[in-house]
């Protein structure tokens, strides 16, 4: 009796299963085009996003947007889980550096031909250059904005400290000049830390590279060698140890805010830290709490030339997209969206389309932000754009972290460059990158 | 009367059809991936599909790992924690679980708030914990510059090299001493009154009553928390990962750490699942040796 119970059940069972199968291809031959986008972003983003993807379903009825919000922290990781999974989104946010990687890989396709023409006539030479593939040279990712770092200070503290201010990016502070500010303002009243280099970002999102890697190429060096694609004897250079060596310098006189005190000492109340090294978007935080004393500076010429960096999320279309024309529409419509381009606007949005430049007036001549977007013009160097990226990052963060924290620069950046030159050796150079020309 | 037969068959497909759903999703969910990952661990193969073709490398990934410092480093960070955690957090759980077993008035008031913060995602724990810890004017800080009269000048709990697993330590053992506490609690409650009234009539003490009656009667739930525990402590990654990444200096660094970056930051999977197979033979090792010294002598 017992048995022929169980024997029903298990029947009945699958009889159910089967039955939820056929209707679940049923319902799923029947929805409306889906358009499925990752993204990532502050809480002021997502809005900006999810209020552009609803103006979208409202103008294409039929279309739905799916919205995955991914944390920023850990995206590079999801990204890579989703296409082992084989659940890669139809249009995917990325961050530029890791574009050659993702290309390589094979998962994304081009955009050129997919976007408004008008929009990519409209791109800053600064914004094509992070979404071309210098392979193929066939643009693969597109943004509204771009991105730099400056120098920020307190126009009353150093005036008051004789300190010179920079207003160009010609006349931007030498090495020698820098030190001496940073010595000077460490004796200064009030003063705790001369420089936050926002270590507080930590190691997982890409600031390491991001914002240090100027230093060393002003210093006349860099985390690899772009014709040879090899790190070592040049990470581990003389010039690079000596580059990591005098930021070491830094911290090690007490001059740079350590990790754990957060973000926001350069104008927390007393102004403990008295020059930030941030990013464009730091700009809007500090010019709400300080006002019209926020005064912007070019990043320091170390060497020969200032160097600044570049890049920052675009946007790009899976390969396996499954409507890909309906994907560049997405794109197209959401970059020309007034209302998407206001929000970013509001927060200081680094322009990586002219006519979004021409309509920001911080970025323009006189603006708060001219210096910075003069900047970007003259002095950015992108990330190295090679397939190796995510390894080359990782090893130069470790290094970097574990030299400001003291450990020898030598030993550091040796390791890291071994890393770096194993990882190309373990991919059989990266062809067709590794090929000489 | 004769006594009929047992239906062999049909009872022995009724316990298969029963055993079956659970094996199947055990084989599914548990043994292929961890038959795959020893497969995978003898490859180069990328967390991401690439144009190199996958090759078989041998034990070429665990050579790698073995000659690395930081892996090393790794396990000597988790034995450090382990040992650390260990007394701590399970002599935290079994003093509030004593005290939780004494008639006290709202007594399950109070058991519920112990509770509270196991079941508190790590997450949330951790980054409530960040504000604590905050350099130099966190409330920890200003608990220690206030108790020594402002002698001891702020500490970097987290950015120090010798206070970061100090303070990892205790945060970890603060969020989970909860699932010990309740298994001590238990424990507690299947001692006997009689014991206790036995041991009072002959005089014995509080103190002598909890050494000579409540330790002995507690022995295998002892060796179950041991045990649990340490497993739960090699693994620790989630307060690492969002408080140091690993740092300073590697000083937090940790096995299963080591294993998320080799295989989603670094994208090698075929290294990662090699650190997978040497966590959970040490885990393995350590289990067993654990079993070995504690076993009933009896």
């Amino acid at each position: 009796m017992s048995a022929t119970l169980g024997n029903r059940l298990l029947k009945s069972l699958g009889a159910a299963s089967a039955l939820s199968i056929a209707v679940g291809a049923g319902l799923s031959g029947a929805q409306a085009a889906e358009l499925k986008v990752m993204f990532q972003g502050d809480p002021y983003e997502i809005t900006i996003i999810t209020d552009v993807a609803k103006r979208f379903e409202a103008a294409n009825p039929g279309t739905t947007v799916q919205l995955i919000n991914t944390p920023h922290d850990a995206y590079n990781e999801k990204i890579g889980a989703a296409v082992s999974a084989g659940s890669l989104p139809d249009i995917l946010q990325l961050d530029a550096p890791f574009l050659a990687n993702y290309v390589w890989s094979g998962f994304l396709q081009p955009v050129g031909n997919l976007l408004d023409k008008a929009l990519v006539d409209d791109m800053t030479a600064s914004n094509v250059a992070q979404g071309t593939y210098p392979i193929d040279k066939a643009l693969y990712a597109i943004g509204l904005t771009d991105s730099t770092v400056a120098l920020y200070g307190s126009r009353k503290q150093l005036e008051e400290l004789k300190i010179r201010i920079p207003t160009s990016v010609e006349d931007a502070w030498t090495r020698d000049e820098f030190e001496a500010a940073l010595k000077t303002l460490s004796t200064a009243p009030g003063v705790k830390w001369p420089l936050d280099l926002f270590r507080s970002y930590g190691s997982k999102t890409e600031w390491i590279t991001y914002a240090y890697e100027p230093i060393l190429v002003s210093m006349g060096c860099d985390v690899i060698d772009r014709t040879s694609w090899k790190a070592t004897g040049t990470l581990d250079g003389k010039a690079c140890v000596d580059a990591a060596t005098e930021m070491q310098n830094w911290v090690k006189q007490g001059w740079v805010v350590p990790q754990s005190a957060g973000q926001n000492q350069f104008y927390a109340e007393g102004r403990p830290a008295a020059l930030a090294w941030g990013g464009h978007w730091f700009y809007a935080e500090a010019n709400a709490k300080m006002g019209d004393d926020v005064v912007v500076m070019p990043l320091p010429k170390f060497g020969e030339k200032g160097v600044s960096p570049n890049g920052t999320w675009i946007w790009s279309v899976a390969k396996t997209a499954s409507d890909p024309a309906a994907a560049g529409k997405f794109l197209s419509f959401m970059l020309q969206d007034p209302a998407y381009r206001d929000a970013y606007k509001a927060h200081a949005g680094f322009p990586g389309l002219k006519s979004f430049a021409a309509a920001s007036p911080l970025y323009a001549d006189k603006g708060a932000m001219a210096v910075a977007f003069e900047q970007a013009g003259k002095t950015a160097v992108a990330r190295p754009p090679h397939p190796a990226y995510p390894t080359i990052t990782l090893a130069f963060q470790n290094a970097m972290t574990n030299i400001f924290d003291g450990a020898d620069p030598q030993a550091e950046l040796s390791k890291a460059a071994k890393k770096i030159d194993d990882d190309i050796l373990d991919n059989d150079g990266y062809q067709p990158f590794g090929k000489a020309e | 009367m004769p006594r009929r037969k047992p239906p062999i068959w049909g009872g022995r497909l009724q316990e298969l059809g029963m055993l079956l759903p659970a094996c199947i999703l055990i084989a599914l969910f548990l043994l292929l991936p961890f038959l795959s990952s020893f497969e995978i661990a003898l490859t180069n193969q990328r967390l991401i599909p690439r144009p190199v073709p996958v090759r078989f490398v041998g034990l070429g990934n665990f050579q790698q790992i073995l000659t690395d410092s930081a892996f090393w480093t790794a396990l000597w960070n988790v034995t450090r924690f382990t040992v650390m955690v260990l007394p701590i957090q399970c002599g935290f759980a079994l003093a509030i679980a004593l005290l939780l077993n004494q008639k006290l008035p709202f007594r399950n008031f109070f058991r519920g708030l112990f509770f509270l913060p196991a079941i508190t995602s790590m997450v949330v724990v951790c980054v409530i914990w960040s504000t604590l810890f905050q350099y130099p004017t966190g409330p920890f800080n200003q608990i220690v510059g206030f108790l020594s009269f402002g002698l001891v000048s702020p500490i970097d709990w987290l950015g120090d090299p010798t206070w970061a697993m100090p303070s990892i330590v205790l945060l970890s053992a603060w969020q989970a001493y909860g699932f010990q506490m309740i298994v001590y609690l238990a424990g507690l409650q299947n001692i006997p009154e009689t014991l206790y009234e036995a041991a009072e009539l002959d005089g014995a003490n509080a103190w002598q009553r909890f050494w000579n009656v409540t330790m002995p009667s507690l022995r295998q739930t002892h060796i179950f928390v041991l045990i649990i525990t340490t497993i739960q402590a090699f693994k620790l990654f989630t307060q690492v990962n969002i408080l140091t990444q690993g740092g300073p200096r590697g000083t937090t660094d940790t096995l299963v750490h080591y294993m998320f970056t080799a295989g989603f930051v670094d994208q090698r999977l075929g290294l990662a699942s090699a650190v997978a197979i040497l966590l959970f033979l040490i885990v393995l090792v350590v289990s067993l040796v654990q079993r070995f010294v504690v076993r009933d002598r009896r």
